[in-house]
């Protein structure tokens, strides 16, 4: 492919990067990442993938837009209150880049739908707000053998870590099934602060985007840790799990089940 | 006492029909039924203006005469207040506008004003503009008589017409009650002087003034006509300006060209037998009676004598003719009222004075006919204002709107009046001010009158060390009185940033008149430095470097011109000093100067302002040459001029006839420029096979031309095209000198390519990289 001289100027400073260049750009463009959910992780990477000119952006996401969402979702504006959040992202992420094919998916993911939507990408975002969602995307992306980066938010702590499923640790390995309802708080019972979702969700694309272009060590085995009041970022190595149920030595889960945990109530809240 | 209720200018039946049409083409233009330009060419001989700032627009009232009614200033301010920005704006020509109105809400504020009996029918566009008279007719101990009535009764007859609001251009009315030209008759496209001739009161009349560009002092048409024929010649002048008008160019369309195109005696003959025709077929239409005026506005009773005190408003109390009475006058900045104070100013009048407020050419309000024992209270309620009134420094600068709001505008005028007035209050020169009038105009429009001013400013842009500097021109020595009216002149021009400076100094020195200015402007005409501190550059108030780059075409009109001119009169002169020179070497300067003033002349009606001499030229080449607007050998001769100051070439005084057919061909084009900036002139040649030249870059492998490309753009198109090579290859990037040369050969080894030659090619370098990996 070669690029427009619009496209050469918008995208002048990746191409200025060494490690980017016009070959990484052309990478960029020909690359497809899928974002499972559109909430507080979702849209800061649903707005830097676009910016970047990641040429297929698919965004799955059951919910509408909710007054609540407005504090950290930042894909989504005043105006879009009550419009389903795949098309208010769909919207911002066309208007930063006519150059992104964008795919939506207005539906949850769940076990009877999931691989079929994320086959054919090249990366997927866990963007999701649950732990039993989190188990389904990282089960799935396994069996699909799709790259992904996982991630969670809860008050002002953070976590992130990349799997290349079968090669590095997932996230089975480091926690082996939901925990049992009640025993951790949702987002809208302890809080979350807003900001917090823009740092982990930017990162998650920084993930997508080095895994895209081959460059840059990725945080495969390392569990990155940020918390905000302190400012501190630690890494944690995470070796693979042996016993890990579903990349192990001797895997017990052999196909996708939806797992039974409470549901992050913040948008069970509105109803 | 009696204080009358009727409006002071009769609004004609026609006017109030056209009001009442004004909504429904709103509506119809808001619909998106009407085109924008359609719509334009309605509104603004309604007086509805755009201004800048997008989708807002300001309202012009005609005020008759200058004379306006407590009620009416109350409902002018309500409407300020509601649907505008709340600030009243009195203009040089005693209209009163209203600003920052959507356009949705310009049919309420119409009917609203219509309700009180006012209207801004007229008020723009190629009509008869406000028919204005002296600030203080019939209370000024100077005058013949009141003119007031003769103004009213002027204005009432045109209004009536049709065809008063479709002439070639604008037509300005004035009256003065003596020879002393407050209201500035002398420089109106039809101004009448009062005299009284065996007792019979009468004018002399002067046509064809003006101010703007090409400003003009009134030529006499008659020496004295009778009270009762004012209208035959207002209708003769109509008819005349109608029929010889240059509607094909606005910008020469003013009564003032067809005086200056037929000559004076021509023109008189012309008005004559216009005159004679009016006569033969007696006035149409419903002629107005002439009344009282002005004067016809009781004065309070019960003047008392007795309080001689002096009032903390002298400086701004006037003696009327009448004994005991007297004229308060307010001194507002640059015309701008708060919509409240206007309120309060028509309810002091009411109470205090003859129950009517005036406007100025000032751009003041005046309170007339307040008994002495009055003026106290007058003065304590106009404490209460949440303006200060008294002139403190203040009001007496006249300034064009400026270019923050205006079209038209090149300098920032009301930025520069606000830096002298806090200039004069620091140095205390103020004081020394006296009444001298200072005025400014941003351009060369004449807003802002500057060319009867006692000390005047036309703002310019100047090109200084190849950047635009926001200057003005100053002008001195106006006199506008009847029979020795003369037009200020221009004494020098000086930055804007030192203009401050420059009057503090010349106020401190009494050098108010003309031979005393132009001695200490010279010491502030230098524009030869070197250096000039970078906030020169700057307008006041502005964050960016001055610039005309943006206004687009039709927004831009006289200032555009103007630009475009500086470049063709240095063209010009620079070819006049190479025919001079006989040393080669001077020539050959003199020929390169002319070649870049030429290319750079026409540049900015495509919104560019190229600084360097190659990206003049490669501009030049594009937008001119290309197109063929321009014969294609001009690139020769560009070429040529290149290698000269490369040093490629020796001398290029041999150039010199090209460079005159070049300079002569720009020179018309840009005459032949529309209101719209394209050209009418026919196209040089056939149109160039432009593409050609990258074509060929294309197919030249390993070869990518990025002169005329800025950095970082051009190392960014390097890199995709090394990327195309194999490792090993080279690549040959063609770049101009300068940054380029610098930055791309260093960003590539920074990256890990091997750089292996930077050479000089004559007017540019060529980098020649291997890629590595």
């Amino acid at each position: 492919m070669e690029l427009t001289e619009q496209q050469i100027q918008r995208y002048s400073r990746h191409i200025i990067l060494e490690q980017v260049g016009g070959t990484g750009q052309e990478k960029l463009l020909s690359s497809k990442v899928l974002i499972v959910g559109a909430g507080g992780l979702g849209a800061p990477a649903a707005l830097y993938l676009a910016a970047a000119g990641v040429g297929t952006i698919g965004i799955i996401d059951a919910d509408k837009v909710d007054l609540t969402n407005l504090q950290r979702q930042i894909i989504h504006h005043t105006g879009d209150v009550g419009v389903e959040k795949v098309a208010s992202a769909e919207a911002k992420m066309r208007a930063i880049n006519p150059d992104v094919k964008v795919k939506t998916y207005h539906q949850r993911a769940k076990a009877d739908n999931i691989r079929e939507v994320i086959r054919g990408y090249d990366f997927v975002i866990d963007g999701t707000d649950n732990f039993p969602a989190k188990f389904l995307v990282n089960d799935a992306c396994y069996f699909e053998k799709i790259a992904f980066s996982h991630a969670g938010i809860l008050r002002f702590d953070g976590q992130l870590i990349t799997v290349l499923p079968g090669q590095t640790t997932c996230y089975r390995c480091i926690f082996h099934a939901p925990p049992p309802a009640d025993a951790v708080p949702s987002c809208s019972q302890a809080g979350v602060l807003g900001v917090l979702a823009g740092v982990v969700g930017s990162l998650q694309a920084t993930e997508a985007i080095k895994y895209l272009l081959g460059i840059g060590d990725l945080l495969t085995g390392t569990l990155l840790t940020y918390n905000a009041l302190t400012m501190e970022f630690r890494k944690v190595r995470l070796k693979r799990n042996p016993e890990c149920r579903l990349c192990g030595e001797n895997p017990q889960i052999t196909e996708l089940k939806d797992e039974e945990q409470i549901v992050c109530d913040l948008k069970d809240c509105k109803r | 006492m009696c204080k009358v209720k009727q409006p002071i200018l009769r609004i004609p039946e026609s006017v109030k029909k056209d009001t009442f049409a004004y909504r429904s083409r709103v509506e119809k233009f808001v619909q998106g039924q009407t085109s924008a330009v359609a719509f334009r060419a309605y509104r603004v001989p309604m007086g509805v203006y755009e201004q800048r700032a997008a989708g807002k627009y300001m309202v012009r009232i005609r005020i008759g005469a200058g004379l306006v009614l407590p009620y009416q200033l109350e409902r002018i301010a309500q409407l300020s207040k509601t649907y505008g920005n709340g600030i009243v704006h009195v203009t040089t020509r005693q209209d009163i506008q209203i600003h920052e109105v959507n356009i949705e809400d310009t049919p309420d504020v119409l009917e609203g004003l219509l309700e009180v009996g006012l209207s801004p029918r007229g008020g723009g566009g190629n009509t008869v503009r406000n028919v204005t008279a002296c600030p203080r007719a019939g209370v000024c101990p100077k005058e013949e008589f009141d003119v007031s009535p003769y103004a009213l009764a002027a204005a009432e007859y045109l209004l009536q017409f049709k065809n008063s609001y479709n002439l070639p251009r604008k037509y300005k009315i004035v009256f003065s009650g003596c020879s002393a030209d407050c209201a500035f008759a002398s420089v109106a496209d039809l101004g009448f002087f009062a005299h009284q001739k065996d007792g019979v009161k009468g004018f002399a009349v002067y046509a064809g003034g003006g101010l703007g560009s090409n400003p003009a002092v009134g030529l006499k048409i008659e020496d004295f006509i009778t009270d009762n024929e004012i209208l035959e010649v207002a209708e003769a002048i109509k008819r005349l300006f109608d029929k010889y008008g240059d509607r094909s160019n606005k910008h020469k369309a003013r009564l003032r060209y067809v005086v200056a195109r037929v000559g004076t005696q021509e023109f008189i003959k012309l008005y004559k037998i216009e005159r004679q025709e009016v006569r033969n077929q007696g006035l149409r239409g419903d002629i107005p009676k002439v009344r009282a005026g002005a004067s016809k506005f009781e004065v309070p009773r019960s003047v008392v004598d007795s309080d001689n005190s002096r009032s903390p408003l002298r400086h701004n109390v006037l003696a009327e003719k009448t004994e005991g009475l007297f004229t308060v006058m307010l001194r507002l900045n640059l015309g701008d009222i708060p919509a409240d104070d206007l309120i309060k100013t028509g309810q002091t009048a009411e109470k205090f004075g003859q129950g009517l407020v005036r406007t100025s050419q000032l751009q003041n309000l005046l309170i007339t006919s307040v008994p002495r024992q009055n003026i106290e209270k007058v003065r304590s309620t106009l404490e209460g204002l949440s303006i200060d009134v008294t002139g403190n420094g203040r009001g007496k600068i006249v300034t064009c709107t400026g270019a923050a709001t205006c079209k038209l505008g090149l300098c920032l005028s009301r930025g520069l009046a606000d830096a002298i007035s806090d200039k004069l209050n620091q140095s205390k020169a103020s004081r020394q001010q006296g009444e001298t009038i200072i005025r400014i105009s941003g351009c060369p429009n004449s807003c802002g009158h500057h060319y009867i001013a006692d000390i005047g400013f036309q703002g310019r842009a100047k090109r200084v060390n190849g950047r635009l500097m926001p200057c003005y021109d100053v002008l001195a020595g106006a006199q506008t009185t009847e029979r020795t009216a003369h037009l200020a002149e221009r004494v020098g021009s000086v930055p804007a940033k030192k203009i401050p400076d420059l009057l503090a100094e010349a106020f401190a020195a009494g050098a108010i008149k003309k031979e005393q200015l132009k001695g200490l402007v010279e010491r502030y005409d230098d524009f030869s430095s070197p250096e000039f501190p970078d906030e020169y550059y700057y307008d006041f108030g502005a964050t960016e470097p001055f610039s005309l780059a943006g206004r687009g075409p039709g927004e831009c009109g006289a200032g555009v011109m103007d630009v475009i001119k500086l470049d063709v009169d240095q063209a010009k002169e620079a070819i006049r000093a190479a025919h001079k020179t006989q040393a080669a070497k001077d020539k050959s300067e003199s020929v390169y100067e002319a070649i870049i003033a030429a290319a750079r002349a026409l540049l900015v009606i495509f919104g560019l302002e190229p600084k360097k001499d190659r990206e003049i030229f490669a501009a030049f080449s594009k937008h001119l040459i290309e197109p063929a607007w321009v014969k294609p050998q001009a690139q020769q001769l560009l070429d040529n001029a290149i290698d000269w100051r490369m040093g490629d070439r020796n001398s290029i005084d041999d150039l010199l006839p090209q460079v005159e057919d070049l300079a002569k061909r720009v020179e018309e084009l840009f005459l032949s420029l529309d209101a719209n900036l394209k050209f009418k002139a026919k196209p040089a040649a056939q149109k160039a096979n432009a593409g050609v030249p990258e074509d060929k870059a294309q197919t030249q492998k390993h070869t990518v031309d990025l002169r005329g490309v800025a950095c970082p753009l051009n190392f960014v198109k390097a890199k995709i095209e090394l990327e195309k090579i194999d490792a090993g290859e080279i690549l040959e990037v063609l770049l101009d000198d300068g940054e380029p040369t610098k930055n791309v050969p260093e960003s590539f080894t920074h990256q890990g390519q091997e750089v292996i030659e930077v050479k000089n090619v004559g007017d540019h370098f060529c980098v020649k990289v291997r890629r590595k990996k």
